[in-house]
């Protein structure tokens, strides 16, 4: 597994997300911003410009041999006669009147403005970019006026001012607007940065309950933690509690198992010592070892199938199908018990028919069942099954059949208890019927002795249906 | 009959071999999965007793190469993983019985002896050919209902024979199952027991034939 890198870290993640969205956020919106102050400068700066074109053209008057006059007194802004102000007006000739020029405000001194031609109708402003006195970049606002009255030659009547004005304008609020979007940027982030913190306190709270119980110092997670975090909290403890219930249940078990070994032993032991005295009483010790050996295998059969079960009960979401593990077992059978000749049959199973639980726990029941079926049959044993409703739950009910002795409806209930043998003559350790009944026990389950439609022993067993 | 024994456990392993010799058998013993498959692979044998848990390589794997390999030896899967999910994959392995450790020898011999009989086609324990019969639980061999004593030899050669009324089994097939592997096969120990047996049977029960081997028949 690669190191851990930052790339790891949930801090980091949230960190760099939020980061490059604030970024992003950011960047538009300056951009924007700018836009917006430029475009708006500009237009009221094109207005200002008009009003003045509108004040040049209403003291534009034309003397007899139709030429224009312009009184300078009548123009109050002092720019228009301070030289080089950035505030100018001039008029010029159109047409035959070609003339650049012909009348400039004071403010423009030996300058003149020229500007492209452009035929214009009468009394529509026009807007130009051009450069005025000493390069400077203005800004123009021109109409074309004619006199009224008669065909007359045509005027261009044009009104500029000074760009740069405004460009350090806009210029200046860029650089306010970068400055406080930057100075936005840093306590976003400040503030993402405490989110993240906070939010992530509860993370570090599980790190060290869990270290808690690491240490041995918990059983469980403590403490409360949010509503969004309490439930796996929950789930956790859950499984925590599950876990030392088995590891207890394992000790007791292996406690169980080492006593009940202890006593086949120390019978062993004690057998050795008096052989070691009496060493012609051979028959004996061997009667004595075969007997103590099979009661130490009985213990360890019936602790292995009980650990075997409490391992395994409870395991959600387990589905075992029944057809294909009574075939499996029926396979057994008719090699482990092929001297009996027996005719081994099951009813058509439904794959429908599955048991919840796991496998090799439906396998023990039904195999020591089919086994016992084997042992006691004369000629037939038959499987089947079916889904019953019980308190109105779907179970699994499976029906083992022999057509052996049967079993008295006495008796029925002795042989339900560890280690009952009815009969010596067949081999067996009398914990198969005992075995199946823990395990059908700790599924919540139910077995049944009955007489069967064969002849002989029938056993029927319900449990939890997947 | 010839047996393979395969168990890693040393002490087991001698009681074993002690006790299949002592009921007739000849034993080759392996103790670990690569020999066994190795010598399944080459020598004939009548069956396998096959301890699962094996160093090296397990004995379910071995069991599976063998069958992928079409040898069809009956195997005696002998294991102390005793729970139905292992016998369920034992025998879907390939296996032809499964016994659970701790065990009764008798029951070993008495499903090792069943084994080779149904290897053989024959499913009653007592076999008959012609006058001569042969109990295989009790080892006994009648003619016509009397006792025929035998040595342990003539038994093992007969035995063989009985498995196989009315086939012809050659001298050198003889000699692969009625002695372990490391025994001198050039001697013509196998025509010396042919002969004390026909001394002991009816003249005409087995007979040679020529450039094959022998046939045990029905007798007249």
């Amino acid at each position: 597994m690669a190191a851990p890198g930052w790339t790891q870290s949930l801090r980091f993640r949230l960190l760099a997300a939020t980061l490059v969205a604030l970024l992003l956020a950011l960047a538009l919106a300056g951009l924007l911003l700018a836009g917006l102050f430029r475009e708006h400068v500009t237009r009221q700066f094109s207005r200002t410009l008009t009003a003045q074109l509108d004040q040049v053209t209403a003291r534009l008057e034309f003397d007899a041999a139709g030429q224009p006059q312009i009184d300078p007194t009548a123009l109050t802004d002092p720019r228009w006669s301070r030289p080089l102000s950035g505030l100018y007006w001039q008029v010029d000739g159109v047409g035959s009147t070609a003339q650049a020029g012909r009348l400039r405000s004071r403010s423009l001194w030996d300058a003149t403005l020229a500007l492209p031609s452009d035929a214009l109708a009468d009394g529509v402003v026009h807007v130009h970019e051009t450069a005025g006195p000493g390069g400077a970049p203005l800004l123009v606002v021109e109409r074309t006026v004619k006199r009224d009255d008669t065909a007359a030659a045509p005027w261009r009547l044009m009104v500029a001012a000074d760009l740069r004005d405004t460009a350090a304008a806009v210029q200046r609020f860029n650089g306010e607007l970068a400055a406080s979007l930057g100075l936005l940027l840093l306590l976003l982030c400040a503030a993402a940065l405490a989110q993240v913190v906070v939010g992530l306190a509860p993370l570090r709270a599980l790190q060290r309950a869990l270290a808690r119980i690491r240490g041995g110092q918990a059983q469980r997670l403590e403490g409360r933690f949010p509503n969004e975090v309490q439930p796996l909290i929950d789930d956790f403890n859950s499984v925590l509690e599950r876990n030392a219930d088995v590891v207890a249940r394992a000790r007791t078990q292996a406690g169980n198992l080492a006593h009940a070994i202890k006593t086949p032993l120390s019978a062993l032991a004690q057998a050795a010592a008096s052989a070691r005295q009496h060493p012609e009483a051979t028959t004996e010790l061997a009667a004595l070892v075969e007997e103590q050996v099979g009661t130490a295998r009985r213990q360890v059969d019936w602790h292995l199938a009980r650990a075997r079960a409490a391992a395994a009960q409870g395991v959600p979401g387990a589905r075992v199908a029944l057809q294909p593990v009574v075939a499996g077992l029926q396979r057994v059978m008719q090699r482990v018990h092929a001297e009996r000749h027996l005719a081994l049959t099951s009813d058509a199973l439904a794959p429908e028919l599955a048991f919840a639980g796991e496998l090799q726990d439906l396998q023990e029941m039904l195999g020591n069942l089919l086994d016992n079926a084997c042992k006691w049959a004369r000629s037939e044993v038959r499987v089947s099954g079916a889904l019953v409703l019980l308190n109105s739950r779907p179970r699994l009910r499976i029906h083992v059949d022999d057509d052996g002795p049967g079993i008295s409806a006495e008796a029925r209930n002795a042989v339900m208890a560890r280690g009952a043998r009815l009969d010596e003559s067949v081999p067996g350790s009398g914990l198969g019927l005992a075995i199946v009944n823990e395990l059908v026990g700790l599924y919540g389950g139910h077995i049944a002795l009955q007489a069967s439609p064969c002849g002989g022993l029938r056993v029927e067993v319900d449990l939890p249906s997947a | 009959m010839r047996v393979l024994l395969v168990e890693d456990e040393p002490t087991l392993r001698a009681q074993l071999r002690a006790g299949l010799q002592e009921a007739g058998y000849v034993v080759d013993t392996a103790d670990n999965g690569r020999d066994a498959q190795h010598l399944g692979e080459n020598e004939p044998f009548d069956a396998v007793v096959l301890d699962l848990g094996l160093p090296v390589l397990d004995g379910l794997s071995v069991l599976k190469r063998w069958r992928e390999a079409s040898h069809t030896v009956p195997v005696l899967i002998l294991t102390a993983r005793d729970s139905w999910h292992e016998k369920v994959a034992g025998i879907d392995a390939g296996a032809d019985d499964y016994l659970a450790k701790p065990f009764h020898m008798e029951e070993l011999l008495a499903r090792l002896r069943a084994l080779i009989r149904r290897a053989q086609g024959l499913a009653s324990p007592l076999l008959q050919c012609g006058a001569l019969a042969l109990d295989t639980r009790s080892g006994r061999v009648t003619l016509a209902g009397q006792p025929v004593t035998l040595t342990s030899h003539e038994f093992k050669l007969l035995a063989y024979l009985m498995h196989r009324p009315g086939k012809v089994v050659s001298r050198t097939e003889l000699t692969e199952h009625l002695y372990a592997q490391d025994f001198d096969r050039d001697s013509n120990t196998i025509e010396v027991f042919i002969g004390r047996l026909r001394r002991k049977l009816p003249t005409d029960a087995i007979e040679t034939v020529r450039g094959m081997g022998y046939r045990l028949t029905a007798g007249t």
